[in-house]
């Protein structure tokens, strides 16, 4: 056994990234262990260092020649570069935010930053994850996570409600998802690297039920992550319930991954399948479209309406997926990226709003222009932005995507889109109009209330500067879209997977990995020869 | 002895999990029922990994994974459902209906 | 392990109706605490199934983790929780436990016919390893690094979270809140619950 050979072959650099959130944990965990509640006051702000150096680290990696990583366990290619510094900073924003809103509960951030941090090291992994343990182990790490910090309010029956529903129905997701990654295995005869399985599996004319029915049960594990329906009832009772920077992180970085991982393994693994599986994604989209934005409108409670917007915001994410061109992912990455900000940007606005008045109620932002302008405009503007209204981000998010389908030829979709968009337009210009409008005599008794705005108590600091940011990258990304388009065509370029070629897409990958068969390890031998 | 026997009898084990997890009350049972499905999943593992793959036995490293995922997910279960119980005073499923849409 | 294949055949069926019958009984007993033993019979039965299939390692995890950790864990919580509770009778209820098991049986039924009909490339020409723990530990420490090293985070996670979670809290006064003059409820959702839908 070659030790020096098997330490070259592990390629470890790659995962460098992910080692420093992992280091951040450990020393965000042991400093609130040994100086309790007096280390929170330094403790958020080295978490966001971490994770800023670890983003750093992921732009340092960009475009570099040896991407796979622990013989093929791990796949640092540009695409999930981009996905694992989405999350990152997904994460970072989210620390930003919640600062004040988990000081104001009483409760230690220490704790619930080293929750935070370890769901972005597995949402960071499953991003490039390329073999199913791997897959099934960040997913896992994703999953735990987010049920713990769903029930971190621990003293309201709501945040318990909606972790144990959270729990229940992802355990059992993931048991049907393992249940279909079981079933690739078998049929693929024992192997768990995904390019392998496409391999074994062939051109799928053979044991077509059985493909048909692991391929089903993998996409319900993964619409779960997603919220596509019909597997999101979980999403608004979850959103309503759990603690709202959660939520943020929920609606942005889980559900990265959650997209990253359906490109990796679908693409990777099911070639042989890609009518079957574009039929499916294709009404998901549908469904998700059409019923996160009408039931969006009945939303009294802002938390549930962005819920349910976010369930149709994965929609259109879908389109892009299901047209299989290299603009489709493209623009789908774009839009991802575009919705980071404007969504972040949306919670650290509805976080601010309920930590000063205690509410979330859309009927009680009534005439909020009058008290406090700066949050009325930086909440409207992320609307906007989420609704499509140029020139905001989102528009150009939603065109791109929209652009990609019609040049592919996906016209009803791109039709249900335009139409959907409007109605979605209703329901976020309704809160605008709620804030904005409303005479001083209109204003609901919360706004009559309103505390005077000072940032200084501890860890509104913070959530200002998370608000700022969001804000400008909103208003910004829209205008400076062109850079960042170029980012991720780039990335989805070098993608063999994505370029709609499986065959040619198969020998490059079986290329890439062929200096691994020389580990000299009796069972990698047997496994690749 | 063919490769199905296992199979099926994973497949059966699946089925009642899935039937558990539909009609319990009682929390914890829902819990046992994924306990179940996981279990089912792990069978599934073993049996591929015997007659597939005798040599690399990648299925048996899996299900090692699968066991321990599972405790981590029993472990922050329980703590979830004691948590709940401290303020509703019932683990009755029915019962937790605060967030409805 | 090499048994005759009659005696492996005979195993295989024992265990199996125990299986079943034991599952069966997890999921339909009234009393949770036999379910929670015929709970641990359900994970004995199945070592012993991985016994027959040469995964001796996997067994000794299975009874280990399973019947030794998880299993107990559950009967704690459920002397925890163990207050008389005499569930409110919903009306019909029946038509949802008819349809549950109408749709168990007919996935089962769909599955069985799946893997039936399946064509599995099986290959018994090459010997099982004589010792599985020595590939398993090799697995673990090559091509299944980094997934071992990611389980150390998740279980660092799960424990510090279950904590968190489970501990009675000793709640420092937070007397920071912004809302009112009221202190803010610990720990709790700073939005106000929503009326409740009539």
């Amino acid at each position: 056994m070659d030790f020096t050979n098997l330490a070259s072959q592990l390629n470890a650099g790659v995962i460098l990234p992910e080692s420093t959130v992992v280091i951040t944990l450990l020393v965000v965990l042991v400093s609130d262990l040994l100086y309790g509640r007096a280390s929170a006051r330094w403790t958020p702000y080295f978490a966001i260092a971490g994770l800023l150096v670890a983003f750093g680290l992921l732009c340092l990696q960009w475009d570099q020649p040896n991407t796979l990583a622990f013989l093929g366990s791990f796949n640092a290619d540009n695409l999930s570069i981009v996905f694992r510094s989405i999350i990152a900073l997904s994460s970072a924003v989210t620390i930003l935010m919640s600062v004040r809103y988990v000081d104001q509960a009483g409760s230690a951030i220490g704790e619930f930053m080293s929750i935070l941090l370890s769901a972005t090291v597995g949402g960071m992994f499953l991003s490039g994850a390329e073999e199913l343990v791997m897959i099934f182990v960040s997913l896992e790490t994703l999953s735990i996570a987010s049920y713990l910090m769903t029930g971190y309010m621990k003293r309201d029956p709501r945040s318990n409600e909606a972790a144990l529903k959270y729990l229940l129905i992802g355990a059992s997701s993931s048991a049907i998802f393992l249940y279909g990654l079981s079933l690739l295995y078998g049929l693929s005869g024992g192997k768990t690297h995904l390019a392998d399985i496409a391999l074994a599996l062939g051109n799928g004319t053979e044991n077509t039920l059985a493909l048909v029915i692991a391929l089903v049960f993998v996409i319900a594990g993964v619409s779960f992550k997603i919220a596509a329906v019909p597997f999101h009832q979980w999403t608004p009772d979850v959103y309503e319930g759990s603690p709202t920077p959660v939520v943020a992180f929920l609606s942005v970085g889980s559900k990265a991954a959650g997209f990253a991982l359906a490109i990796r393994l679908l693409t990777d693994a099911f070639p042989a399948l890609i009518e079957q599986w574009h039929f499916i994604f294709t009404a998901l989209a549908i469904l998700s479209m059409i019923l996160g934005n009408v039931v969006a409108i009945a939303q009294t409670s802002m938390k549930r309406m962005l819920a349910y917007s976010s369930i149709a915001q994965a929609g259109f994410v879908m389109i892009g997926m299901v047209v299989g061109t290299e603009a489709g992912y493209a623009s789908m990455v774009f839009y991802l990226m575009i919705y980071l900000f404007m969504n972040l940007g949306a919670f650290a606005c509805i976080i601010l709003f309920a930590l000063r008045t205690g509410t979330d109620q859309i009927s009680d932002y009534a005439g909020l222009y009058h008290k406090d302008p700066f949050l009325t405009l930086a909440l409207s503007i992320c609307l906007l932005s989420l609704g499509g209204i140029p020139p905001l981000a989102g528009f150009f998010g939603k065109l791109y995507l929209f652009w990609a389908a019609w040049q592919a030829g996906a016209y009803g979709l791109v039709l249900l889109g335009l139409i959907t968009s409007v109605v979605s337009i209703y329901y976020y210009i309704r809160v605008v109009k709620m804030m904005v409008v409303k005479e001083p005599q209109e204003m609901s008794e919360v706004i009559k209330n309103y505390p005077v705005i000072s940032w200084q108590p501890f860890g509104m600091r913070p959530l200002q500067v998370g608000v700022f940011l969001t804000l400008i990258s909103t208003s910004l990304a829209g205008i400076l879209s062109n850079p960042l388009f170029t980012l991720v065509n780039h990335s989805v370029a070098d993608v063999p997977m994505l370029q709609g070629h499986p065959l040619v897409a198969r020998n490059a990958a079986e290329k890439a990995r062929s200096p691994l068969a020389v580990v000299g390890f009796p069972i990698n031998a047997q496994d690749k020869s | 002895m063919p490769l199905e026997f296992f199979l099926v009898l994973a497949a059966a084990l699946f089925c009642i999990g899935i039937y558990g997890l539909v009609t319990s009350r009682n929390a914890v049972r829902v819990l046992m029922s994924i306990e179940l499905l996981l279990n089912a999943v792990n069978l599934n593992m073993i049996a591929f990994s015997n007659y597939l793959d005798r040599q690399a036995i990648n299925g048996q490293v899996f299900s090692i994974f699968v066991i321990t995922v599972a405790a981590a997910e029993a472990a922050v279960g329980l703590a979830i459902i004691l948590s709940i119980y401290r303020n509703r005073d019932t683990v009755d499923m029915e019962q937790f209906n605060l967030l409805k849409w | 392990m090499n048994l005759a294949e009659g005696v492996q055949f005979v195993s295989f069926i024992i265990l199996a109706v125990l299986v079943i019958g034991a599952a069966l009984g997890v999921v339909l007993f009234d009393k949770i605490v036999y379910s929670a033993f015929l709970l641990g019979g359900v994970f004995i039965s199945i070592a012993g199934i991985y016994l027959l299939q040469n995964a001796d390692f996997v067994a000794a995890a299975q009874i280990l983790v399973y019947v030794g950790a998880i299993n107990v864990l559950i009967l704690f919580a459920i002397m925890l929780v163990n207050k008389k509770e005499n569930y409110a009778p919903i009306p019909r209820r029946w038509i949802r436990k008819g349809s549950a098991a109408a749709v168990s049986i007919g996935l089962f039924v769909l599955l069985s016919i799946m893997l039936t009909r399946t064509h599995w490339s099986v290959d018994l020409s090459v010997a099982s390893p004589a010792l599985p723990i020595e590939t398993i530990g090799e697995h673990l420490f090559s091509d299944y690094l980094l997934p071992f090293e990611l389980a150390s985070v998740l279980l660092l996670m799960a424990l510090i979270g279950a904590v968190v979670l489970a501990r009675r809290e000793e709640i420092e006064g937070e007397t920071t809140a912004i809302v009112g003059e009221l202190p803010a409820p610990a720990l709790e959702l700073p939005e106000r619950p929503r009326e409740p839908v009539a």
